[in-house]
């Protein structure tokens, strides 16, 4: 040791050359020396679960600051980068996320967005969320408020992945998860999306409470009545094949010449009572000169042009009448002005083009007026009021099944019936006589069904 | 200290290279050798140092500058040590050639 000391007495004059070595070390080294360990310190976190991680490095220490998810997130990230080699102290920064009591995540969407909002868990759980958003809803506008807190129910994930997948079927409503307590509230983007959700969300994970109160969009039918191109079309929805047919069939009879454009779709979700308000509407439609309707829900809205006063008032009160219990309606009628006076030659043509469209019938061997020709009997009211200074004689007549006489007093009834219409329309009576003939002046075979059927009929005779 | 020596082996091997030159030097060099005053106060300075270093007292860059330094004055030593064994040994032999001569 001695030996060693003497000759390191001798050593002293190399010190200063080492202390210039030592200053160029220091200067040209510790930038680059950083700039290492940084790269390898970050890369030794990319496992780790941060948020918001910051690492600074100075000589040898680093420094990291960061969100961590739990205690031993938190540990096992210090001692990640603790264990990077060149690393000689690690300053720890770190922090646990805030625990959230209740915690709270949402989904919200309108028109043009869908917003999540609230807290997630972790980030790759909120990048998860983001994108099955993305995903389900491609083409709107995904918003990104979610926050990141501890204190999530177990499978979250599943849970708020089940209902992300909800949002398409949403028009507009908010999707609030508060610890395991589900709340849906809005409104269904299609009939039947509600229930749709019901049963989607029957599979969320045991301990989840689901409250749905998504509402169904309103169930609209829609018929629009268009003199001009002569039709009668219809939208919208009808419960089922069965209503579907048998509302065509009611409104081929009532729009006696026009055509019915049938652009229905089946599906669930129909107010109670939708049939009978419907078939109601229609009627009253049918005796419109030009209108529309719209049934949305529990609500009946018809609007146009009757053909008389007294048309008008009738059509109001069978609206508020004789829809089903529960039902609203809303009539906006109003009454078409006169149309100009012809002579008796023309109108006598007027009501032998408009019975080649439809014919007036009757319930079967009586003289009550089916409801279906209350369409046609309006139109017959209005020619009849373009010659207010003919007489016209009603004529019933029959078909040759049965006995003569009993056909003379049908036809008669029959007869007076329709003069009875015409004249509760405003026409005066004395310009009305009802002739019965039975069968005895038939247009065509009794012989067969169809002939049968022509020959029931009631014609309008123009009497100079 | 590992991490250290492979980032830093250049500067390392410059200090061991001065250290030997030096060693080499200091056994034919006629200078005044340093008191052993001088020398226990350098010793204690580098005893205090590698304290300094051991405990981590130092901060940040100052840390590392103070850890590069004592690697470099290790290697340094080492340098001087095996520089001044070699020319003691060549120095040795060249005497040890000469006296049979006379």
């Amino acid at each position: 040791m001695r030996v060693f000391f003497r000759w390191a007495s001798k050593w002293w004059p190399g010190l200063l050359p080492l202390a210039l070595l030592w200053c160029l070390a220091a200067w040209n080294g510790t930038v680059p020396l950083e700039n290492d360990l940084a790269a390898r310190a970050t890369a030794s976190l990319k496992e780790a679960v941060l948020a918001q991680t910051q690492l600074t490095v100075a000589g040898r220490d680093v420094t990291l600051a960061a969100d961590a998810f739990s205690e031993d997130g938190r540990k096992d990230a210090l001692a990640r980068v603790a264990g990077v080699a060149g690393v000689r102290l690690v300053n720890d920064e770190t922090r646990l996320v805030p625990e959230a009591k209740p915690f709270v995540w949402t989904a919200e969407r309108d028109v043009a967005h869908v917003v999540l909002g609230g807290n997630a868990p972790l980030p790759a759980d909120k990048a998860r969320l983001l994108e099955a958003a993305r995903a389900v809803v491609a083409g709107v506008e995904v918003v990104d408020q979610m926050g990141l807190a501890r204190g999530a129910p177990a499978k979250f994930d599943a849970v708020a992945l089940l209902l992300v997948n909800q949002i398409p079927r949403l028009k507009d409503g908010k999707i609030v998860l508060t610890d395991t307590a589900v709340k849906l509230t809005g409104m269904a983007r299609e009939l039947g999306g509600r229930e749709a959700i019901a049963a989607a969300l029957k599979d969320v994970p045991e301990g989840f409470a689901v409250d749905n109160a998504i509402k169904a969009p309103p169930y609209i039918f829609q018929a629009n009545k268009d003199p001009v191109a002569v039709t009668v079309t219809f939208t919208g929805y009808v419960p089922d094949s069965a209503v579907h047919t048998a509302l065509v069939a009611a409104a081929t009879r009532k729009f006696f010449d026009e055509k019915v454009v049938d652009q229905l779709k089946a599906s669930v979700g129909a107010p109670a009572g939708f049939a009978g308000a419907a078939t109601v509407a229609i009627g009253a439609l049918s005796r419109l000169s030009t209108g529309s309707l719209v049934i949305a829900d529990r609500e009946v809205k018809l609007s146009g042009d009757a053909l008389y006063t007294v048309a008008a008032d009738q059509i109001r009160a069978s609206l508020s009448g004789d829809l089903p219990q529960g039902w609203k309606a809303v009539a906006d009628i109003s009454v078409r002005p006169a149309a100009t006076p012809v002579d008796a030659s023309v109108c006598q043509q007027l009501f032998a083009g408009l019975f080649t469209q439809g014919k007036i019938r009757f319930d079967t061997a009586s003289a009550t007026i089916d409801r279906d020709s209350l369409g046609l009997l309006d139109r017959l009211v209005e020619t009849a009021s373009r010659c207010p200074s003919t007489a016209i004689e009603i004529a019933g007549h029959t078909d040759a099944t049965g006995d003569d006489g009993a056909n003379q007093a049908l036809s008669e009834k029959r007869a007076q019936a329709v003069v009875d219409y015409l004249i509760r329309a405003g026409l005066p009576a004395e310009r009305l006589t009802a002739v019965g003939y039975g069968s005895s002046h038939p247009v065509a075979s009794n012989d067969n069904e169809d002939g049968r059927a022509q020959n029931r009929r009631i014609e309008f005779v123009v009497k100079e | 200290m590992a991490y250290l020596a492979a980032f830093h082996w250049g500067w390392l091997a410059g200090g061991l290279l001065l250290g030997l030159g030096m060693g080499w030097i200091s056994v034919v060099h006629r200078g005044r050798p340093l008191s052993p005053k001088m020398l226990g106060a350098v010793a204690a300075v580098v005893a205090i140092a590698v304290a300094v270093a051991a405990a981590r007292l130092l901060p940040g860059r100052f840390g590392y500058w103070c850890d590069l330094g004592l690697a470099l004055f290790a290697a340094y030593l080492i340098g001087c040590t095996v520089g001044t064994v070699l020319r003691q040994w060549v120095v040795a032999r060249h005497a040890a050639a000469r006296s049979p001569a006379r």
